[in-house]
């Protein structure tokens, strides 16, 4: 008995370290790259010999950033609002609906996150040149909007299945047409699900690189593609200082939709599952 | 209470026609005919899977039926989408809406119907008054007890004074000194506002509590339909006497007919049955515990025979026999157990018997 409560014990800090440094990996270059971009120096080096917020006052003085700026949250929100709907619309007739082919609709709803993305890249630009898209906004939020749909179908498909269809019939049997059970039932009750597939659907367009590298053109050109071409051409910490305003923004983003989840499973407790 | 709102509609009679759900190959309600009077009280019990849920999921409309009909005061409901239906319905595990307040639940049909907001106002603070939740208008279902929600579901679901109402075993989430308590105030609630109700249950005491006809299920099909009276004292088949109540059963091996009828039961066993009993035949006599006798009282019946008491159990307000006859049939025998009452112990060898008229002969 007591050897194995050793064992456990070994195994339990073990698991532990390992968490630990998982995490150390990630938030150790995070780190690294807010310290750089409060860099005084015109070039990257670690750690920086002194401190200074004039790499952010060039950045937001740099035209191609703001318009990449601009880019991105045209591109992001456009391409996040069209795969929440859909994907919403999906969610509701795979989980609620009586269609044929169930299953294999939800395995193709799920494969824009796992396919590489640079296979679909490549097989999306053929495309998007046939239709003469390539380089305007459209080639690039429609193939955002369809590799983000993933993150608003799994967030509704679980909301929906958090709760008991018998709460829509009662709806309907108390006199709510389907739309009107719609509207006061179902989306008050998936919405923070709706919101939140929404935040990670903008927060993946505004990360997102490989696909902007094949679709976009100098006028649509997004944040992350901006910083990639500024990694081979110029090195200096204002790089640091638009990584790090990327980063700010998506944490935010990220958190938000922690806060609405939060907030909302405070306010009622599902009950009748 | 709610008279003063609105008139009162009386309930409506149903009338269910050879109603069919098929899921293929299995069939979920085999074609099923029942009747329910205005103002009546129908309880459908039966074991789970029985086809219960399903035949009141088709009454409410989120059940598509395979064939048949079914009537609302001489109007076809089949054809309406169930929110144009006018039918109250309490489901299982209520389905209150977790978002809205108690107020805005019990308002939801109002607003639906697009009555005016003074209107809705008024009834809601009516309906809260009739089941006692005036203090808890403004918390979310999340934040009631089980009998609570329960009562929101009852309010909700009759406010629109609905033509009919369904009840999908309201009560099977509650314990049981509140299941008693419940039981008492939807009897209450049914008879003031004079609805007409199909009540779904598994608990065949609740339904002989709160109606006045039941329909027996199994299998998909309604087997026996009749008053609580008629299908304890009068089952027609051994599910049903086995279902409601305790009973005696055992399967004739000869029947004779005529004045002097009588049947003739495994072990050889012979007793004298009623006449008209014995011309509806059957594979088995059914013989309720009440109506075995023991000692003298069993005496003086035409039916008398001698055992052993092999189980004497003495529970508050009843008294539990076993006896075993010498050809090895076993029976069960009640008692109250009033002043001056004797108590047989187990292993004593007593006369019993019971008297022509209650002995069923069932299929």
């Amino acid at each position: 008995m007591k050897n194995e409560g050793v064992l456990w014990k070994i195994l339990r800090l073990s698991v532990r370290a390992m968490t630990m440094l998982l995490l150390l990996a990630m938030l150790v270059p995070l780190a690294i790259i807010v310290i750089l971009s409060l860099s005084d120096q015109s070039y990257l080096s670690f750690p920086p010999t002194a401190y200074s917020f004039r790499w952010y006052r060039s950045f937001l003085a740099n035209s191609d950033y703001q318009s990449a700026i601009i880019n991105s949250l045209t591109i992001g929100v456009s391409a996040a609002f069209l795969a929440t709907v859909a994907g919403t619309l999906v969610a509701i007739a795979v989980i609620r609906g009586a269609i044929p082919g169930k299953d294999l609709l939800s395995t193709l709803m799920m494969a824009p996150a796992i396919l590489p993305q640079i296979i679909l890249a490549i097989g999306l630009y053929p495309i998007s040149v046939l239709l003469s898209l390539n380089g305007t906004y459209w080639a690039v939020i429609l193939a955002h909007a369809a590799v983000s749909i993933p993150f608003p179908f799994i967030a509704v498909c679980g909301a929906l299945q958090g709760y008991s269809d018998r709460i829509e019939y009662a709806a309907m049997s108390l006199g709510a047409s389907p739309r009107q059970t719609f509207r006061h039932i179902t989306l008050p009750m998936i919405g923070p699900s709706v919101f939140s597939g929404f935040v990670f659907a903008l927060a993946f367009s505004i990360d997102e690189l490989v696909l902007a590298i094949f679709l976009t053109s100098p006028s649509t050109r997004t944040l992350p593609l901006l910083l990639w071409q500024q990694l081979n051409y110029q090195v200096t910490p204002e790089i640091a200082a638009a990584a790090t305003a990327l980063l700010t923004f998506t944490l935010l983003l990220i958190l938000s939709a922690t806060i609405v989840r939060r907030f909302s499973q405070q306010k009622y407790k599902v009950s009748g599952a | 209470m709610m008279m003063g709102i609105g008139k009162i509609k009386a309930g409506c009679a149903v009338a269910i026609r050879e109603l069919t759900k098929e899921y293929y190959p299995i069939v979920a309600v085999a074609p099923t005919s029942v009747d329910v009077a205005s103002g009546g009280f129908f309880a459908i019990i039966g074991p789970s899977g029985s086809g219960k849920s399903t035949l009141l999921g088709i009454l409410a409309g989120y059940v598509q039926p395979t064939a048949g009909r079914v009537e609302v005061n001489g109007k076809d409901i089949l054809s309406e989408p169930m929110y144009r239906r006018n039918i109250g319905m309490v489901f299982q595990n209520y389905a209150l809406f977790p978002h809205m307040t108690v107020a805005e639940n019990i308002a939801f049909p109002l607003k639906m119907r697009g009555l005016q907001k003074s209107e809705v106002t008024e009834r809601v603070r009516h309906s809260l008054a009739m089941v006692r939740l005036e203090q808890y208008r403004d918390r979310k279902p999340g934040m009631l007890s089980g009998g609570q929600q329960q009562r929101v579901a009852l309010a909700r679901a009759a406010i629109y004074q609905p033509s009919l109402l369904l009840m999908d075993e309201p009560l099977g989430a509650l314990d049981k000194n509140l299941r008693d308590e419940m039981q008492e105030e939807i009897k209450r609630f049914q008879q003031e506002l004079g609805i007409t109700v199909i009540y779904v249950t598994h608990d065949q005491q609740e339904a002989a509590f709160l109606a006045d006809r039941i329909g027996i299920m199994k299998d998909g099909a309604m087997v026996q339909i009749g008053t609580p009276r008629e299908l304890y004292e009068r089952p027609t088949s051994r599910f049903v006497a086995g279902f409601l109540g305790e009973a005696s059963v055992f399967a004739i091996t000869g029947l004779s007919a005529g004045s002097e009828a009588s049947a003739t039961i495994e072990g050889g066993l012979s007793m004298r049955i009623n006449p008209a009993n014995a011309a509806r035949g059957g594979k088995y006599v059914c013989i309720r515990p009440e109506n075995v006798m023991i000692g003298q009282e069993a005496a003086r019946l035409p039916n008398v025979y001698e055992g052993v008491i092999t189980e004497s159990l003495y529970t508050a307000g009843s008294v539990r026999y076993r006896i075993t006859a010498p050809a090895g049939q076993s029976l069960v025998s009640r008692a109250l157990p009033h002043t001056g009452f004797q108590l047989y112990e187990t292993g004593r060898t007593v006369k019993f018997g019971w008297s022509p008229d209650d002995v069923c002969v069932i299929n």
